[in-house]
């Protein structure tokens, strides 16, 4: 009984003098290990994706936010690495057994709480900028059946098209051809990606249905990302 | 790929389903632990009256080969989906003797007082319990700590919404009590940074022989307590329950891990003599350190 009075006494002290301390330490963090979780899906993911590429993306979740003079680090005890971010946000993600094993973190030069951290699934672009009508729909499909394969309510979604996202509208000239028929896509500006809200760019959507699947989109410039559209 | 936390508590409370960590991919041979201590707030045994405070061991742990060990559960994730989680486990089941329910951590309480009265096996018919003991379980016979085979069995609704099935076998007196709890899990990440909670709901179903272990009179215990008649539970829905975890990750070693359930017997194990209270609580809070 001794053991348990001193215990009911003595825990709560314990536990609040480091609660205490832990608070006043706390930076801004993610775990990596968190991040390494969600991320090492993707590089075990089995089934067809060599049209695909995954990031770590940083978007911002309050209008003041922005993705400027953002730094993301990753820190721990044997690892320093600076992970640039993209002007859309996302970063390349190091899978690295040391830092996991080191529990290190990735570290934020802003306040945490205005930002979101999650794995970004987009299509890779090409050199040429020509992208073949059939790969873009392959490519939407890859990203679908992965997105299925981490989130099941994905299940009734289809691919209804891609965007491709610029930063400048200078750069945002994209063709649609499909034999003699030939149209630049539209050019609006929005978000850079599916279900976010927040960000301005550049966009031109090529959607699946307003064109044959034996066409071809012509990218004059190589855009930030191409992002598959779910409907 | 999940990221969601679940510090399963090395619980005195032990007819409580262990939680499963979910599938968690690291790297080839790392691990990912948590160990921690903290205290908890639960019943004596499950239908007690009163709650007795105890010491909370906090333990889990998940190696790459998949094996975990989750508070007093030791399971292998063998799916590969991150939408599914399935896999065998074995569970300790803990021990009931008349101070309650015990895992030999902390101290027990003595319970004191008269006889237990019940009259008949059909739970309708004990109608009387004001001359109860007020240690129901003082003539109980001792139920032994086991070892439970078991498995689970988690789907990902979403990413959010887990629906989990946890069965065990081999509790009781006889090593044939089987019991599935099923449960709904809602995750919150975003609630704030660093902070994530966990909202559930679920059901357990037993066959008779676990309800008349944990449940159940027999004719010689009810002859030690001087009472009429024995009870025998059948199988069916023992309970229903509803809990909130929330886990506050401190650093990015420390977290504070803290939960709630309110429980409540249903069926034949809510009819059970042994019952001093249908709806039952049980509250915790720990510091655990992530290795």
């Amino acid at each position: 009984m001794k053991t348990l009075t001193s215990l009911r006494t003595t825990l709560p002290a314990v536990c609040l003098a480091v609660v205490c301390c832990a608070v006043q330490a706390q930076e801004e963090w993610v775990s990596y290990r968190d991040a390494y979780k969600q991320m090492v899906v993707f590089a075990k993911y089995g089934k067809p994706k060599n049209f695909l590429q995954i990031h770590y993306e940083v978007s911002p979740r309050d209008p003041v936010a922005t993705l400027e003079g953002l730094h993301l680090t990753l820190t721990g005890k044997n690892t320093q690495l600076n992970l640039p971010l993209d002007a859309t946000g996302r970063a390349v993600f190091p899978l690295l057994k040391a830092a996991y094993d080191d529990n290190a973190v990735l570290a934020l030069n802003r306040r945490m709480a205005s930002y979101r951290f999650a794995p970004r699934v987009t299509i890779l672009t090409r050199n040429d900028g020509i992208y073949e009508s059939t790969d873009l729909r392959a490519a939407c499909e890859q990203a679908l059946a992965y997105q299925r394969f981490i989130d099941s309510s994905y299940g009734s979604k289809k691919c209804s098209g891609v965007r491709f996202v610029f930063g400048n509208r200078a750069d945002a000239l994209v063709q649609a051809k499909y034999g003699p028929r030939e149209a630049p896509l539209p050019v609006v500006d929005g978000p850079a990606f599916d279900g976010e809200t927040l960000g301005v760019y550049r966009t031109a959507t090529y959607r699946f249905a307003d064109w044959s699947a034996q066409g071809q989109v012509v990218s004059q410039n190589t855009p930030l990302a191409i992002a598959p559209l779910f409907e | 790929m999940r990221q969601y936390l679940f510090l399963a508590i090395a619980s005195a409370c032990s007819t409580v389903a262990a939680q499963t960590p979910a599938t968690n991919p690291m790297p080839d041979g790392s691990r990912d632990m948590y160990i921690g201590i903290g205290v908890q707030s639960i019943p004596r045994y499950d239908g007690a009256s009163d709650n007795r405070t105890r010491p909370l061991p906090v333990l889990q742990v998940q190696w790459s080969n998949g094996i975990f060990v989750s508070g007093t559960s030791v399971g292998w994730h063998l799916s590969q989906s991150p939408s599914m989680e399935f896999g065998p486990m074995l569970v300790l089941s803990p021990r009931r003797d008349q101070d309650g329910v015990s895992f030999g951590v902390g101290s027990v309480s003595d319970g004191t007082g008269a006889r237990m009265a019940h009259s008949s096996f059909r739970p309708d018919e004990f109608a009387v319990r004001e001359s109860f003991d007020d240690n129901r379980l003082r003539y109980m016979d001792v139920v032994k700590r086991h070892v439970l085979a078991g498995g689970f069995f988690n789907y990902y609704l979403s990413p959010k919404l887990r629906l989990t099935n946890t069965l065990t076998y081999g509790s009781g007196r006889d090593h044939d009590g089987a019991r599935l709890h099923t449960a709904l899990q809602y995750m919150m990440e975003d609630v704030a940074p660093h902070h994530t909670v966990v909202l559930s709901a679920g059901v357990s179903v037993v066959d008779r022989a676990y309800n008349e272990t944990w449940f159940g009179v027999t004719a010689e215990e009810a002859e030690r307590a001087g009472a009429k008649g024995y009870y025998r539970p059948g199988a069916g829905v023992q309970d229903v329950r509803a809990g909130v975890r929330w886990n506050w990750a401190l650093s990015p070693n420390w977290m504070l891990t803290s939960g709630a359930t309110v429980n409540r017997l249903v069926g034949d194990a809510k009819d059970s003599p042994l019952v001093e209270r249908a709806t039952n609580y049980s509250v915790s809070t720990a510091l655990a350190y992530r290795f």
